[in-house]
């Protein structure tokens, strides 16, 4: 006869639960007869069914299940009855389905987006999620990847992002996702739920015209850890893979995609590492890698001003990033005050870095910050300066009116000096320096006069001179040209 | 009096055509030397073999003997105005990609630009000679190439280059010929002088 046996009951949403069962023996039969109670209270409910497995409420504690087969006449033969215990019923949450899964492939990056299923749970639950990600056809697992979210009774769509170590062109990539649900007050045993439908992305290697080096054109930095591919058409082989001078060791992907792995790749040149591809019957592929630095945090960022209306920052750059051209290193200097910004044109191949930046009208503070980026990275230095302290003059022209004994000096200037004259006798410099404060209100370009004493008739002295902002002391300016003149006869 | 004048463009024609071989032989030094240090800087190997690309013109030539000196005149200048346009691509992606970064390679590049213009120019100053005004320009100006990766530009320069420095080979023999009485030096007269 054909007792009905090994109920099993699952449930996914911990209200509904499938029953399914078996038969003794697979003989012929007709139909079969439910019948369940709920928590063992009546009444029972009873249907017919083809099928080994029904739907039925999730009891509170227990459930009286009894099955009957019918013959094929409808005359029951075979009745058995079950005892369902809440501890005996399997929770197991719903398959979860992927909404999207999105490449990215300048960045090498898979975008995945599921629903969590969260609105026929209670608020709170802990789920888990275990993301694979495969190659190689979804037979190669490639990371499993952990995910923790908690439910808060909505349907809400969770999203993840998986950086790959190569680039998504070389092969197609797979991804399944699973969940756990710690529902915590549901005394049957839980488990895993089934791996979802895969999710692919396809690479290049699928596609008719997909040959070529990949990645193409990026650029990384020092010490980066590097996956290069070839991918080439069906029938062609690849006869050897170079990155810069070397060739490495080949990892088939696909039977269009090899992959060579360079490990902390060093600065490259100028214009780039070429990876290259030989293929059979002389076909060549390749791609250009820059490796390079992120920039350093600008040092000695100091600003000044000659003139009153361009104030010039100079600094220093700090190792070079060996990026050139248009990923070169920019920078702009930013004044927070005003708000105003400026990109600085730099010539990456000379050490010394300037940038100018207005003097804004009625303002005397400034508060900069230099911003440096360049494809690797980004940083910035920052420098509060009071325009009035960072005033650096230029010695301009001078004309002297000697005399036996004294001479006197015309200076350019437009506000308070410090004037310091070095004269010497012949060809060194041997006095010290001779400093004179002489004090100017700011003006247009006034000029002023200064006489040095106690020179000795009919000789011949070389003179120089700086000066420098008297109000508050930043720099000296620099020397102005020699004078040579021999003062006259006693 | 049209005896003395053919005469002196007959002159004017030998003295070009010397000047013009002179001038491909010192192009082809320059341009052979700046393969070099493209290959160096651009990290390539030698060896490298190198697709026809697309837009440059091919320096070898079937039944070269039979050519009049009028189709080796236009070809040539088809074929130069052409690497001037290549040339000042490469000028131009040299200082896009590199800045001043590389300002040897970039002055070699510019100062094989330079003789391809005059060797153009030259070119020019002869089918003038021959009462035959050079082509337009807007006919030899290369289609844009299609967006090409930073390998296939490296490539695509180095193909560029050794082909310019065929065509300097090719273009000392033609001139050549253009010196040698014959046939084949003749110049096919101009449609205003035909018969």
């Amino acid at each position: 006869l054909e007792h009905p046996q090994n109920l099993k009951c699952v449930t996914h949403n911990l209200r509904k639960m499938i029953c399914t069962w078996d038969v003794s023996s697979e003989g012929r039969h007709g139909q079969t007869d439910f019948c369940y109670t709920t928590n063992d209270l009546p009444p029972s409910v009873c249907f017919k069914t083809k099928e080994k497995r029904v739907e039925i409420p999730v009891p509170d504690s227990s459930s009286t299940v009894t099955i009957t087969t019918d013959s094929n006449s409808g005359i029951p033969f075979a009745t058995k009855e079950f005892e369902i215990h809440k501890k005996d019923i399997l929770f197991v949450p719903l398959t979860p389905r992927i909404l999207s899964l999105t490449p990215d492939f300048s960045t090498s990056t898979l975008n995945l987006k599921w629903s969590d299923n969260g609105l026929i749970f209670p608020y709170g639950l802990d789920a888990i999620w275990q993301i694979q990600i495969l190659r190689k056809e979804a037979t190669e697992k490639v990371t499993q990847v952990t995910y923790y979210s908690k439910l808060t009774h909505e349907d809400i769509i969770l999203s993840w992002n998986w950086t790959s170590d190569m680039p998504l062109e070389c092969t197609s990539h797979y991804v399944k996702i699973r969940c756990y649900i710690n529902v915590t007050q549901f005394v049957g045993p839980k488990d895993w739920s089934e791996w979802s439908p895969v999710g692919e992305v396809p690479g290049k290697d699928t596609e008719p015209n997909g040959s070529g080096v990949f990645p193409q054109d990026i650029v990384v930095a020092v010490g980066s850890d590097l996956t290069i591919c070839c991918v080439h058409e069906e029938g062609q082989q690849i006869k050897q893979m170079t990155y810069g001078p070397e060739i490495y060791p080949m990892i088939p992907l696909s039977s269009r995609s090899s992959a060579i792995r360079v490990l902390n790749a060093s600065a490259s040149d100028a214009s780039g590492t070429n990876a290259v591809c030989t293929l059979s019957e002389d076909g060549t592929d390749g791609a250009v890698l820059f490796v390079g630095y992120a920039p350093d945090i600008p040092e000695n960022l100091s600003c000044e001003t000659s003139n009153f209306l361009v104030i010039k920052c100079t600094w220093k750059p700090g190792r070079p990033s060996g990026l050139y051209g248009k990923r070169r290193t920019k920078y702009s200097l930013f004044e927070r005050i005003s708000g105003k910004n400026v990109s600085c044109k730099v010539n990456e191949m000379n050490r010394e870095r300037v940038c100018g930046f207005p003097v804004l009208a009625d303002q005397k503070t400034y508060d900069f910050i230099l911003g440096v980026s360049n494809p690797i990275g980004q940083t910035e230095s920052s420098l509060l300066v009071d325009l009035t302290q960072r005033v650096i003059t230029r010695s301009s022209s001078t004309k002297i009116r000697k005399s036996s004994t004294h001479l006197c000096y015309f200076l350019l200037s437009f506000f308070s000096l410090l004037v310091c004259f070095k004269h010497s006798r012949g060809k060194s410099y041997h006095t010290p320096c001779y400093s004179h404060n002489v004090s100017i209100p700011g003006g247009k370009f006034s000029t002023h006069t200064t006489q040095l004493n106690s020179l000795r008739p009919y000789t011949k002295y070389r003179f120089r001179v700086r000066c420098s902002a008297a109000d508050h002391f930043w720099k000296w300016s620099d020397w102005s040209r020699v004078e040579e003149h021999t003062t006259l006869e006693a | 009096m049209a005896a003395a004048d053919s005469a002196s463009a007959t002159l004017r024609r030998r003295d070009l055509c010397s000047r013009g071989i002179r001038l491909a032989g010192k192009m082809r030094s320059d341009v052979v030397d700046l393969l070099d240090t493209y290959v160096e800087r651009q990290g390539l190997d030698a060896s490298a073999s190198v697709a026809a690309v697309e837009g440059v013109p091919v320096a070898a030539v079937e039944r070269w003997d039979e050519q009049t000196g009028t189709q080796r005149l236009l070809e040539n200048l088809a074929a130069y105005r052409a690497f001037r346009a290549l040339l000042a691509q490469m000028l131009e992606e040299q200082q896009e990609q590199l800045g001043e970064a590389d300002a040897t390679l970039g002055r070699a590049l510019a100062a094989v630009l330079l003789q391809v213009s005059a060797f153009t120019y030259h070119l020019e100053e002869l089918l003038r000679l021959e009462n035959r005004g050079p082509p337009g320009e807007e006919a030899a100006v290369p289609p844009m190439p299609p967006p090409l990766s930073l390998f296939e530009r490296k490539l695509r320069g180095l193909g560029v280059l050794r082909e310019l420095a065929q065509w300097a080979v090719r273009s000392a023999r033609d001139l050549r010929q253009l010196t040698k009485p014959g046939p084949g030096s003749g110049v096919a007269p101009s449609p205003a002088e035909s018969p």
